[in-house]
């Protein structure tokens, strides 16, 4: 309950900011955008629009993650704000629960509304059926953004808003290319090749909430990938939290 | 039940529990209570707080003062779950501190207190009144009637980034209070009010006091707690100093004795009475200081052989600020200074 409450409060935080707003609206001018540029994609209009349109609720959400997230328990530390939550019967780990919540809950929408956006554009040419690998696609980006709200949240929990900013930008830099860096690794002397590979695997695997290339082709992917990506999401969102919790239960706040 | 300041060795009873509120029929109990800060670069430590001991009776009003940096925030701050005590245990009706139960009864109004500026006053006080338990329905009917008791409810769906400092002050002590606390602790509530924002939380304090809670306020301004409080509690260099009624305070501080002669300015004070006697001359009249009433006779005598005219004898209690000024004097510069540094 006291989790939802502070979840609720982050959400009207978020949305009442105009970081969000301003995002939403840049996502579909953007994907109006790319309408005037398909007559020059010889026959991919339909194509380039999923494509472009799935990286940009990716990295929309990932700016808003930056801007809104980095500096989430960073800036009511700041503000002193905290002081008004923490001074009542909440438990500092519910606390952080909620405010990762609330701005998964501000992400999700974004991710919701830009895609109901151009799934009305896909109709208008013709290709409503995409809807389902749309609609799939949309949903491991919102899991993937969940992660990086995750890894934000303990930052900001931890450090000042810009270092969180940076660290939170490393991990998903550092997740995307996961499958490379192991690979890379392995030209590398034995320890240092040992060192990168724990990194590796510590970092997100985020391409496991990859799906535009089929997406873009109108295909779907098969329920055992949405369920593990699924459980991945849990269990690593989980982990992070739980986390920044134990080092934020004995942070003084001055 | 006095405030007292137990030796550290006999305060664990055997078999008792280290979660066990030594004094269960207080509001607020510490012992030993000790806050260090240490520097993250060169490791040294300076203190916030040291082995505080001190028991808020249920239904009192209890005044803490200290000049700044002499370890006020930071207790109230262990008390509200805000900082980790290095050592030592506190207790808030009867419950251990770090458990966020012991927080249900409790109403907190921060010193210069922050709030979300997206938010307006009606919406701020349902979420502070939901977070400390109570349900929406009830949150909401609260939230109108605190901001109306507070005087800001002509305008409730005003943001409180358009707020002033005093609106906002109030709205702290509606959010503080919206739940109906049994347990109030505000740092500095008078703090940035005008005169008429200060007689508001006065009347407020009393009122909570006549409701059967209990306050512990942090405050600068002297007159409030000697008007406002049943008993003061006095910390200096992270130690608690003296814990008394006002009453008991003013009656053991010093008893001036003042002596007005009219003209009186060629009478010089003899060498007897040079570190006893002050005198000061006005165009009409001299007033003579004693600073105790123990030799009073003996000055009278001789004012009048000395042919003063003698018109009042006034003996002069001791202000609270006067009290408060000596008993700083008391403590070692070195350590108020090394405790501001650390604040």
């Amino acid at each position: 309950m006291t989790a939802l409450l502070i979840a609720r409060n982050t959400y009207r935080e978020a949305t009442r900011d105009r970081v969000l707003a301003g995002m939403t609206v840049t996502g579909v001018v953007f994907l109006l955008l790319v309408q005037v540029l398909t007559p020059l994609a010889l026959g991919e209009g339909r194509r380039l629009t999923m494509d472009l349109g799935l990286s940009s609720i990716s990295m929309l959400g990932l700016m808003v993650v930056l801007l809104v997230g980095t500096s989430l328990v960073a800036k009511e530390i700041e503000r002193r704000t905290i002081f008004n939550l923490l001074s009542r019967p909440i438990a500092r780990p519910l606390y952080l629960i909620g405010k990762w919540a609330g701005l998964v809950g501000a992400v999700w929408t974004i991710a919701a509304v830009l895609a109901l956006a151009q799934w009305v554009v896909l109709a208008v040419r013709g290709s409503g059926a995409w809807g389902p690998a749309l609609f799939q696609a949309t949903y491991l980006a919102g899991l993937e953004l969940s992660i990086v709200t995750a890894l934000a949240v303990m930052f900001s929990a931890l450090s000042t808003p810009v270092l969180s900013a940076l660290y939170t930008l490393g991990c998903y830099c550092v997740g995307q290319w996961c499958y490379d860096l192991r690979a890379f690794a392995q030209n590398f002397p034995p320890l240092l090749r040992d060192t990168v590979d724990v990194f590796a695997n510590l970092a997100p695997n985020l391409p496991l909430f990859n799906m535009r290339t089929l997406a873009a082709d109108g295909l779907t992917t098969s329920p055992i990938h949405l369920g593990i990506a699924s459980g991945y999401a849990v269990l690593y969102c989980g982990c992070v939290l739980a986390l920044a919790a134990a080092a934020f239960e004995s942070r003084d706040f001055k | 039940m006095q405030a007292s300041i137990t030796p550290i060795d006999q305060r664990q009873v055997p078999g008792q529990s280290l979660f066990a509120d030594p004094a269960s029929d207080s509001a607020i109990s510490t012992r030993g209570l000790t806050k260090l800060y240490r520097n993250p670069w060169t490791m040294k430590a300076s203190t916030g707080v040291e082995d505080f001991d001190l028991d808020v009776r249920r239904g009192e009003v209890l005044g803490f003062l200290g000049p700044n940096g002499a370890g006020k925030t930071t207790t109230l701050k262990i008390l509200v779950g805000l900082h980790k005590a290095t050592r030592g245990r506190a207790w808030l009706l009867g419950e251990p501190v770090e458990k966020p139960s012991s927080r249900r009864r409790l109403g907190f109004l921060p010193e210069q207190p922050y709030f979300y500026d997206y938010l307006n006053g009606i919406e701020y006080l349902e979420l502070a009144g939901q977070l400390s338990g109570l349900n929406a329905h009830d949150a909401h009917q609260r939230a109108r009637q605190w901001l109306g008791r507070v005087g800001l409810g002509e305008r409730p769906t005003l943001r409180l980034r358009k707020y002033s400092k005093g609106m906002l002050q109030r709205l702290g002590l509606a959010a503080a209070l919206i739940h109906q606390p049994d347990l109030l602790i505000l740092d500095e509530p008078m703090s940035g009010l005008d005169p008429f924002g200060r007689r508001d939380v006065r009347d407020l304090i009393n009122e909570e006091r006549e409701r059967g809670a209990t306050v512990l306020f942090s405050s600068h301004i002297l007159p409030d707690v000697e008007v406002l409080c049943d008993r003061v509690a006095i910390i200096l260099a992270g130690r608690l100093q003296r814990v008394a009624t006002v009453g008991q305070l003013v009656q053991d501080g010093r008893q001036r004795v003042e002596v007005r002669c009219a003209g009186g300015a060629e009478i010089d004070v003899p060498p007897e009475f040079a570190n006893y006697v002050s005198r000061a001359t006005h165009p009409h009249e001299t007033l003579f200081t004693l600073e105790g009433d123990e030799r009073l006779n003996d000055v009278l005598m001789w004012l009048m052989a000395a042919g003063a005219d003698i018109r009042a004898v006034t003996p002069q209690r001791a202000t609270l600020e006067e009290l408060f000024m000596d008993a700083a004097r008391q403590v070692p510069a070195d350590s108020t200074a090394d405790l501001r540094r650390s604040a």
